[in-house]
């Protein structure tokens, strides 16, 4: 047992390096460093106190960037949720031919996300744009804040369907069929069986996705950069492409740092909100 | 046991090896931004060099895309230090504040090289507190582009000032009979790059901050409002705005391109691009941008990007002697659109002969020639978050009647809390 043991954290050894080199010392010295002014040449040039904090709180783009990330959030989480249980309901018995629509709803794990967002982009630039043409709209997609926010939404959306679907879909065909023949005996019509026996058994997933997808709308920033670059009108700015301007662009470090720990303070309360949640499911059966 | 302990030796030894890459020592390697035909000039600009003084020096240059000419400046800091950072990085004027400040840059008065071959504009465009920091490659200038077929059928000459493009706008806009503009005047929303000859043209040169636009020292005080600079071009942009014909987009190059606006500002070296998107649609033509005022006399700075060095090797040097060769610069010119960064281009009958060809790439040519060199593009922090708030600030005015009093002074305490920010976590006390 002990043998188990040894080897199990010999094989877990690579992995916990990892994360302590690239996310434990890095959040360390994010804490630290939002405590001091570092140069962008990673000079320390003096203490800062709450000085980073205090100019992280007065500047209106942080405060926006909050509202833009829960705006997304609020957009992305229920058009996500609904979409995914919707692909996965339609799927999820095995009958001939459904390998077609699980290919056609796995797609968007075999696009990468730079090439997705710059399809988007192409989609939906402009006034004459491929959107506008398909939709027979006159909608400025990419150039007004609310519909901008929207495209990026569904680019979330697109980008997190593949995994979302898969995990969702085999939480479906894992249910124990005896549990729904014997409600079809019964007498359960199918809505029936799905609202009161099927959906109640993948509830524990559905909720992991729902958090992932918190997760990543409030993590979001790589599809920002490239779909509309925080525009139009810093309407789309997030809080993680704030901390990428702040960091990388600008040469704020220190307020970099402060935005990373905030940030990982929130990570770490979903997560823990999260294992809460589970645990609460596992003890309610 | 003993098995899996090897296995794990042997693939963290491996991952350890693997991560240590060394760089060629017999190439250079150079960071750029270009796509489409400007990547494709460039690369056989390379092959020239490869071919000629890279073969007999034993040396290879190798271009290496890094994304948009940001991206190639965020990936220049992240690989500072380490051996991955390149000998030549090809950025904009937005990296110039960073690249003044770092230990780590080359710049060309230490590199050697020769300034008086080059266009007295482009040094300026590059200069700074520590000399030419890099080697001017890809200028361009502001022009104005517009629709010379609407222009002739409303009898409307290229606008001089923005008093007259006022006057002409409503000739050159139209409506439907529902009274909705089926075709602006103008396409864009002003921003730094446009404020840039806008605001430092008046005059005959003035600056948004102070060290000569952030070249000569950190930039620690904003002068857009003291000097009523930014005040007076807001003043004279509402009026044109107030004609109903101006469109605030930020993508004026598709809606020129549709024919939804006569007429928008672009970098000159966008007409290869343009002429591409517009084919025989309707006739395009290029004009000096129209001056805030009479007093705004200025001209336009040049923009675009240099070639930033990071080795003070031979190879790298003679790379450099290579690219401004008369031959090089005139063939990178009329490849791309760029203004040639060598003089002796400019008087080359080659070259002359080009322009003659080429009309529409003379208007950048004179324009420049004809601008106060000391008017030079704007080195500041944060220069993306103020570039969206000079949009803002725009639109505020034009669309929801700000006071341009407060506007102003919105925008320069918003300048001056990223400079104090920037000092305050860059700079010791």
């Amino acid at each position: 047992m002990k043998r188990q043991n040894t080897k199990a954290y010999l094989l877990l050894l690579p992995s916990m390096i990892l994360a302590v080199l690239f996310s434990f010392l890095p959040l360390i010295q994010s804490i630290i460093g939002s405590f001091l002014n570092v140069s962008q040449q990673g000079k320390v040039l003096g203490a800062a106190g709450l000085d980073n904090y205090i100019s992280l709180f007065s500047d209106k783009a942080f405060i926006n960037s909050i509202g833009h990330t829960f705006l997304f959030l609020a957009i992305f989480l229920p058009l996500n949720t609904v979409l995914i249980l919707l692909a996965a309901i339609l799927t999820r018995r095995k009958r001939r031919h459904i390998a077609i629509a699980e290919y056609v709803f796995l797609i968007p794990m075999a696009v990468s996300l730079s090439s997705i967002s710059l399809i988007f982009r192409e989609i939906f630039r402009g006034r004459v744009s491929i959107a506008n043409r398909i939709l027979s709209t006159d909608l400025p997609w990419l150039e007004s804040p609310g519909c901008a926010i929207f495209v990026l939404a569904l680019l979330g959306v697109f980008l997190d369907f593949g995994i979302d679907y898969i995990l969702l879909l085999s939480s479906f065909r894992k249910i124990d069929r005896s549990l729904i023949e014997a409600a079809s005996i019964d007498g359960a019509g199918s809505l029936r069986t799905l609202f009161y026996i099927e959906l109640p058994e993948v509830k524990p997933m559905l909720s992991v996705i729902i958090f992932l997808a918190i997760k990543d709308a409030i993590m979001i920033s790589a599809p920002v950069m490239i779909l509309t670059a925080g525009g139009p009108f810093r309407s789309t700015e997030t809080i993680m492409y704030y901390y990428y301007l702040e960091a990388f662009r600008s040469g704020n470090r220190g307020t970099g740092s402060s935005i990373a720990t905030l940030m990982a303070i929130l990570a770490g309360l979903i997560m823990a909100t999260m294992a809460a949640r589970r645990r609460h499911d596992r003890e309610n059966g | 046991m003993k098995k899996a302990f090897s296995v794990f030796i042997v693939l963290l030894a491996s991952a350890l090896l693997s991560a240590g890459g060394s760089k060629e020592e017999n190439t250079i390697t150079i960071w750029h931004q270009f796509t489409g035909a400007h990547s494709d000039m460039f690369d056989e600009i390379l092959d020239g060099f490869n071919e000629t003084i890279g073969k007999d020096i034993g040396v290879t240059a190798e271009g290496v895309y890094q994304g948009a000419a940001n991206d190639v400046l965020t990936k220049v800091k992240a690989a500072a230090g380490t051996s991955e950072l390149p000998d030549i990085a090809a950025m904009d004027a937005t990296a110039c504040l960073d690249m003044k400040e770092s230990d780590y840059l080359i710049t060309a008065d230490e590199a050697g090289i020769d300034k008086s071959i080059l266009l007295p504009a482009a040094v300026r465009a590059f200069t700074s507190d520590r000399g030419l920091l890099a080697v001017p490659f890809c200028c361009s200038s502001l022009i104005l582009y517009y629709n010379k077929t609407v222009f002739d059928e409303a009898g409307a000459e290229p606008p001089r000032t923005l008093d007259d493009f006022t006057a002409i706008a409503p000739r050159i806009g139209q409506r439907d009979s529902k009274g909705n503009v089926t075709r602006y005047a103008f396409a864009g929303t002003p921003t730094t790059y446009e404020l840039g000859a806008f605001i430092g043209a008046q005059n005959g040169l003035s600056y948004m901050v102070d060290g000569k636009n952030g070249h000569f020292g950190v930039p620690r005080n904003v002068l857009i409002e003291t000097d009523g600079t930014f005040r007076n071009f807001l003043v004279h942009w509402k009026q044109f705005y107030d004609t109903g014909f101006v469109l605030n987009t930020s993508d004026q190059m598709q809606e020129f391109a549709a024919g939804r606006s006569a007429s928008m500002l672009n970098a000159s070296d966008r007409l290869p691009t343009l002429q591409r998107l517009i084919g025989d649609r309707f006739e395009i033509a290029t004009a000096f941008v129209p001056m805030t005022d009479e007093n705004a006399t200025g001209g336009v700075n040049i923009g675009g990007s240099a070639l930033f060095m990071f080795s003070d090797s031979e190879a790298v040097k003679a790379f450099m002697d290579y690219i401004l060769s008369l031959d090089c610069q005139r063939s990178w010119a009329e490849g791309t659109g760029y203004l040639p960064a060598t003089s002796a281009v400019y008087s080359d009958p080659e070259f002359q002969e080009y322009l003659e060809a080429n009309p529409l790439y003379g208007t950048a040519v004179a324009q420049t020639l004809a601008s106060n060199p000391e008017v030079t593009g704007i080195w500041m922090p944060s220069g993306y978050q103020i570039y969206h708030t000079y949009q803002s600030e725009i639109r505020e005015v034009t669309e929801n009647g700000k006071d341009i009093d407060q506007a102003v002074h919105d925008m320069a305490s918003f300048i001056q809390l990223q400079l104090d920010d920037y000092a305050r976590q860059n700079t010791s006390k």
